[in-house]
């Protein structure tokens, strides 16, 4: 394969947003919304058989001199991932079309931006360059709260930009102290520097605080849960797919690159994790809507997946990549499915939803398989996303580090549990309804009015969440499938030289 | 010297409005705060103010080193386009984050 073909995966989504802006017809917009993800996620599967042969490729973009260029690189890791996005993102948009959001105009173009911004992020190997593809990722995400919003979205919008703006200046002040220290912000180039030059160092940290704060790392994950349920459900799920996965994604490749090892503020790292897989988990109970206990929710999974960034061992970070992947599978299905009951009744509000199992039965087993799947119940694959960290952490041999993590696994899990029984009960349970408030995409909620029999959940906004939830248990069934892909992709992690070798010949 | 005491300054200014309330206020802040992160940008390639980076002007050694350069570019850039979209957003807004949120006959299920 020539590998200058990597430039693709940004590209096309780019070149296509362009042609939707072009074109208005609904149908042709579809087919290029869903159809663009899917190929960019067929891409995705080609790499990673491609890397079963050869473990990283690079591409120096331009022909400049390798150092000079910006590179993108491709591994397992970052193949995994585009996949997984790719695919996450495809059956977003098919709910978006369920619903009409992406009827709205601009909306295709927006959202196949996103797409290659995020393509660009996953595959760049220049920290600078990796500012420029957030940015590519984040402008189309403001907008896409301003489309398809009312008036509250719009506020809400305004504090997604304040804190995405001001992260991104904190990134770009880390790059440039990183170039000031390191005269380079080639990630190949930097590969191992950061443990030894304290002010390389010092940059690194910088881009990794920035980064944590994008991905919602406890303490600061306060703009998370506030932001992401205000959006309409279809968009948090692209949100929580793709901007926090990103940012998690290049907190992997940064620390694990740039200091080759454990970073000297690693005890650091230890609380933030420990402090995000509890405190999410128990900010749960607050929560009386359903999409803002599901974003607590994504907090403390940011803290599981971290956690095998914190073990640093083969095992520890294939099962962190594991559960990275898991819980983009699984909070897409859940966001979706909710979703889907928030655009039926016109609430998600667990006080005034109940009864719904024997509604919407099917509703009722999506719902209750993705629950399962958050709390690390089979059988699903939150399972083996539990199962692999608590293995990791007890491979690890050092007492106080099994008790801490595992104790603090099950503090959560428990936590999650119990928080998301109140979701079920709340939800699912209880008497029938008797009002509701059909929702409209243009017109906002109407009054309060008798619900009649024949109002159930539509197949065709049920289907996007129910896809993705077969996702999750095929992973739970052929998990033998995936884990060989993340140990790989944790193999190339922990084998900088590689890396470097490709990018830097 | 002066370098560091104005991105000092920048930044200061930059805390000062973005605590305050009106929207305005808050995208003057950010405009100092990109300011600040551009010229720390440009302070880690061309502090000693050599000579313009082209072809044909002088040897490598006295050239300024163009990459800072080019990264404060694109970051002007960005910055240009998020500043028009939060202007946007303050003038779409009515000024509501001082007074109560016009009446536009949506309603909220809160």
């Amino acid at each position: 394969m020539n590998h200058a073909l990597l430039a693709l995966f940004p590209v096309v989504p780019l070149l296509s947003a362009a042609l939707t802006v072009l074109m208005r017809q609904t149908g042709f917009d579809r087919v290029f919304t869903v159809g663009v993800p899917l190929v960019s996620a067929a891409g995705g599967v080609g790499l990673l058989l491609l890397h079963r042969t050869e473990p990283v490729i690079a591409h120096n973009v331009g022909g400049f001199e390798p150092g000079i260029a910006i590179p993108l690189v491709s591994d397992t890791f970052s193949a995994l991932m585009i996949t997984v996005t790719s695919l996450t993102t495809a059956v977003t948009m098919t709910y978006l079309a369920a619903t009409g959001e992406d009827k709205y105009r601009f909306v295709p173009p927006l959202a196949l931006m996103l797409l290659a911004g995020v393509n660009g992020a996953l595959l760049t190997g220049d920290l600078f360059n990796l500012f420029v593809f957030i940015e590519v990722m984040l402008l189309p995400s403001y907008a896409l709260i301003a489309v398809t919003g009312t008036w509250r979205r719009l506020g809400v919008g305004r504090l997604f930009v304040l804190v995405s703006l001001l992260t991104s200046t904190l990134l770009l002040m880390g790059v440039a102290m990183l170039y000031a220290a390191a005269g380079t912000v080639n990630l190949a180039a930097l590969a191992g520097r950061a443990a030894d030059e304290p002010w390389t160092g010092f940059g690194v940290a910088l881009v990794l605080l920035a980064l944590a704060i994008k991905s919602g790392v406890v303490p600061v994950h306060t703009w998370l849960p506030r932001a992401y349920p205000a959006t309409s459900a279809g968009v948090m799920a692209l949100f929580s797919a793709l901007h926090t996965k990103v940012a998690l994604y290049a907190i992997y490749r940064i620390y694990a690159t740039a200091y080759g090892g454990e970073a000297p503020w690693w005890p650091l790292l230890v609380v933030a994790v420990g402090l995000t897989m509890v405190v999410g988990a128990y900010s749960t109970f607050g929560e009386r809507i359903v999409r803002r206990a599901l974003a607590f929710q994504m907090v403390t999974g940011i803290g599981h997946i971290l956690l095998g960034l914190a073990l640093f061992t083969q095992v520890g970070l294939a099962a962190g990549i594991f559960y990275m992947v898991h819980h983009i599978v699984i909070m897409g299905a859940l966001l979706l499915s909710s979703g889907a009951v928030e655009q039926t009744y016109g609430t998600g509000r667990y006080d005034r939803l109940h009864g719904l199992i024997r509604r919407d039965p099917w509703v009722a087993a999506v719902v209750a398989l993705g629950l399962f799947s958050l709390v690390g119940l089979p059988p699903s694959s939150g399972f083996f996303g539990k199962v692999g960290l608590v293995q990791a952490t007890a491979a690890t041999g050092v007492p106080w580090q099994q008790w801490t993590f595992i104790g603090l696994i099950i503090v959560a899990s428990l936590g999650s549990l119990v928080a998301l029984q109140r979701l079920w009960v709340g939800v699912f349970f209880g008497p029938d309804m008797e009002t509701y408030r059909p929702d409209s995409a243009r017109t906002g909620r109407g009054e309060r009015i008798a619900l009649p029999p024949h109002v159930r959940i539509g197949n065709r906004l049920l289907a996007p969440g129910a896809a993705l939830l077969v996702v999750s248990l095929a992973m739970f069934v052929g998990a033998g499938v995936v884990v060989p892909f993340t140990v790989e992709a944790a193999a190339s992690l922990l084998d900088p030289a590689a890396y470097s070798q490709a990018v830097l010949p | 010297m002066i370098l560091p005491v104005t991105i000092g300054i920048l930044v200061a200014g930059a805390v000062y409005l973005m605590m305050q309330r009106g929207m305005v206020r808050i995208v003057f802040g950010f405009a100092l705060l990109s300011h600040a992160a551009n010229l720390m940008l440009l302070s880690a390639g061309v502090t000693h103010w050599r000579g313009e980076p082209l072809g044909g002007y002088g040897t490598t050694a006295e050239q300024a080193d163009p990459l800072p350069q080019a990264f404060v570019l694109t970051a002007i850039v960005i910055t240009l386009a998020v500043t028009v979209f939060m202007l946007a957003l303050a003038v779409i807004g009515h000024n509501d984050d001082t007074k109560r949120m016009p009446d536009t006959g949506e309603k909220h299920d809160r």
